[in-house]
């Protein structure tokens, strides 16, 4: 169970509405009870240059060839790196710890891709040698943009099983 | 020696090691250390001004080297260095 005050829900879906059609992306802190810190990190993946684009999978890869920079964003996203070291420092330096990541799905159901996966899985591979807790990966889908949709899910062993999130 | 973990994308670049050891009095040093071993790595790290890639975070142990020394951050023989990607994904 993630429970989400629903002032933190409004701020990451109107941060996925700001940044349509790019994929927006984030991170949350807090505790095992309740998110208490929202960070809007900045998809810097329209500055990506080509050879950065390798840490994506190949089929992915393939994808994003295809597009101009500026359209790459709107099927995937990277993180800045520095605003993600920043984010993480801030939330040990609150007393609070990494709850999730965030990012936004605005033309498909809020589910992880197997590129999600397969990224996740990646991280997980450094998650322990940071002494950082296992994060879920939240989607928020405009796919319905009367109505976001915000899904939580744990993905281990390169399975992805949703989590009930709460809005307070 | 100190051990540097290579994230996945580079790998390519080490043969396929997760792990290589180097003797580097920072990180600077460390970086051209890995470009002497593995030619072709330090541009895929560094970007043409040579500052750390935007998608890449170096972890000396457990602390981002931004909040240390940054490039200038000593390492000992006893350290590992670690080098992480932020998180990435897309539908």
């Amino acid at each position: 169970m993630l429970t989400i005050p629903a002032a933190i829900a409004e701020e990451m879906i109107a941060h996925a509405c700001e940044l349509k059609p790019h994929e927006c992306c984030g991170i949350l802190g807090g505790t095992r009870e309740s998110v208490s810190q929202h960070y809007r990190i900045t998809n810097i993946l329209a500055n990506l240059s080509e050879s950065d684009l390798a840490r994506f999978d190949a089929p992915k890869l393939s994808d994003l060839k295809q597009l101009s920079p500026e359209e790459r964003a709107d099927i995937a996203f990277q993180m800045d790196s520095q605003e993600m070291g920043n984010a993480l420092r801030d939330i040990r330096d609150r007393g609070v710890s990494l709850q999730a990541f965030y990012h936004s799905h605005t033309m498909s159901p809020a589910r992880p891709s197997q590129t999600d996966i397969t990224i996740a899985m990646e991280f997980e591979g450094y998650r322990e040698k940071l002494n950082l807790p296992e994060p879920l990966h939240i989607i928020i889908s405009l796919l319905n943009i009367e109505s976001p949709d915000i899904r939580a899910f744990r993905i281990r062993n390169h399975e992805a099983t949703e989590v009930p999130t709460t809005l307070v | 020696m100190t051990k540097v973990r290579i994230p996945t994308p580079l790998r390519p670049k080490t043969g396929g090691k997760s792990e290589v050891e180097v003797h580097a009095s920072n990180i600077s040093e460390m970086i051209e250390r890995l470009e002497t071993s593995y030619p072709g790595i330090k541009e895929r790290l560094c970007d043409e001004t040579g500052e750390i890639r935007r998608f890449l975070n170096i972890y000396l142990n457990e602390e981002d080297i931004r909040f240390l020394e940054g490039k200038n951050t000593p390492l000992k023989d006893t350290d590992e260095v670690s080098i992480i990607p932020a998180i990435a994904g897309g539908v």
